[in-house]
């Protein structure tokens, strides 16, 4: 005999007539005819009774069971708090870096099949085993500089965690998330890490003629003020069904009281801020936190602390933080988000929003919460 | 004389005729260097002196100094 399926506990909820409704000793005796038994409990003033056992004679869920004092009979549901055991600590496995089991990306039935994601960074190494074979967009906006080969690690670092393998050579543990999709590297910053506006900016408009799912920038200024032009780039791009998301930034100190604050370009209100979490899904130290400015609030957070990922050779994988570790982990869900649900620009953001874990921390901190991928495949769910 | 690298947002208004921008621009001594036509953005470098008053120009939105962004250091704790 089996038991009942995984989210029902066996009991059943009745729902009393309203002129039972704080009648206490009412209520009971209702509950004893229709069961014939002992409720495990009545809440009078709801008007609800929770009993072990339906009558023999076939009454069950759904069935309105014949007496006009009881209106309907439910199944009781398991439900699980939504805080975090903040008790529990994530770790790296053989197989699965702790950001992809955190954010749910390991069960996931999707891998970015039919989605663009644009990554604008240091560029990517090449020649990595990983990226072997895989189809690649490529430009470089440096001016004198023709390739994206990434000269300082960054990029590939990035790009291996929005868009790595899924069973990545020699014995790497999986760090990538969208694994299927088209790759776009734009390379806007140099080899010694420094780009300006004027290369993000065309970097991020070939995303947008691409017609790039999502465009990944872990980068920014330590600038409060909203950029105007930044802002009508992040409006434009969403009307266009390209989000952009970009790092939080990393000037808080919070072990020493010092919040910090979204910088440019995270802090447009049409720019996705990313903020990061550690492996017990804290804030990282590091985090910058919302700036109060309008648009400068941290929306979502992603593994941001001891983040595994791919590196150019030959040590073709490095551990980091930073809020830039966390921004390509919601680009690459947004990615598997889209290709699950079909949704681009605001709708996407928003699907990612209500679908991330809440984290019970402050929103200013870390937004809606954990991005989360979609669900497991339904083989994995029965 | 010395010039500001500058990014010009262009009016939603003016997106189609985005090249009489630019040519308004060129008029005041912008140095264009990129029109970022699906951004509606126009990247290049200004005189210094007075480059603000391109914002009033017809059809800019917005004009901002460009900014230098700056990664950490490889061997940085947090990147």
């Amino acid at each position: 005999m089996t038991g009942p399926a995984p989210t029902l506990t066996g009991r059943y909820l009745l729902v009393l007539d309203d002129t039972l409704v704080d009648d206490e000793e009412a209520a009971w005796d209702a509950v004893r005819a229709v069961t014939g038994g002992e409720p495990v409990a009545v809440f009078p003033g709801l008007g609800i009774a929770v009993v072990d056992r339906l009558p023999e004679d076939g009454a069950g869920p759904g069935v309105r069971v014949d007496d006009p004092r009881v209106l309907a009979v439910e199944p009781e549901r398991r439900v699980r708090a939504i805080s975090v055991d903040r008790a529990v600590e994530y770790i790296d496995t053989a197989e699965l870096t702790w950001g992809l089991q955190a954010t749910a990306v390991a069960t996931s039935a999707r891998t970015g099949r039919g989605t663009r994601v644009a990554v604008l960074d240091t560029g990517l190494d090449l020649g990595h085993p990983d990226f072997a074979g895989r189809a690649i967009q490529a430009k470089s906006f440096l001016t004198g500089v023709e390739t994206v080969q990434d000269g300082l690690g960054h990029g590939t670092h990035c790009i291996g965690t929005a868009a790595g393998p899924l069973t990545p050579g020699e014995g790497r543990r999986r760090y990538g998330i969208a694994a299927d999709t088209e790759l776009f590297v734009g390379k806007v910053l140099t080899d010694a890490g420094t780009g300006t506006d004027a290369t993000i900016l065309a970097g991020i408009s070939w995303g947008l003629e691409s017609a790039c799912t999502v465009v990944s920038l872990s980068l920014g200024a330590n600038v409060r003020e909203v950029s105007a032009v930044y802002e009508a780039v992040g409006r434009r791009a969403l009307a266009a069904g390209t989000l952009i998301v970009a790092a939080a930034g990393n000037n808080a100190d919070r072990s020493a009281g010092n919040p910090g604050f979204v910088g440019v370009p995270a802090n447009s209100p049409s720019i996705l801020a990313v903020g990061a979490v550690d492996q017990r899904l804290g804030i990282a130290d590091f985090s910058a936190g919302s700036s109060g400015v309008d648009g400068g609030q941290v929306d979502l957070v992603g593994p941001g602390v001891a983040v595994y990922s791919a590196w150019p050779r030959p040590r073709l994988a490095a551990t980091l933080s930073g809020t830039s570790m966390a921004t390509p982990h919601v680009a690459g869900i947004a990615a598997l988000v889209a290709e699950d649900t079909g949704a681009t620009g605001s709708a996407l953001w928003s699907q990612l929003t209500s679908s991330a874990l809440g984290l019970g921390l402050p929103v200013s901190d870390v937004g809606a919460g954990l991005v989360q991928a979609p669900g497991a495949s339904e083989e994995a769910s029965l | 004389m010395n010039r500001v690298r500058i990014s010009v947002c262009v009016r939603d208004d003016h997106l189609d005729v985005i090249d009489e921008v630019v040519r308004r621009l060129e008029g005041v001594g912008v140095e264009v260097g990129e029109v970022l036509r699906p951004l509606g953005v126009i990247t290049g470098s200004a005189p210094a002196p007075g480059w603000r008053a391109i914002g009033q120009l017809a059809g800019v939105a917005s004009v901002e100094a460009q900014r230098e962004v700056r990664l950490p250091p490889p061997d940085a704790d947090v990147q």
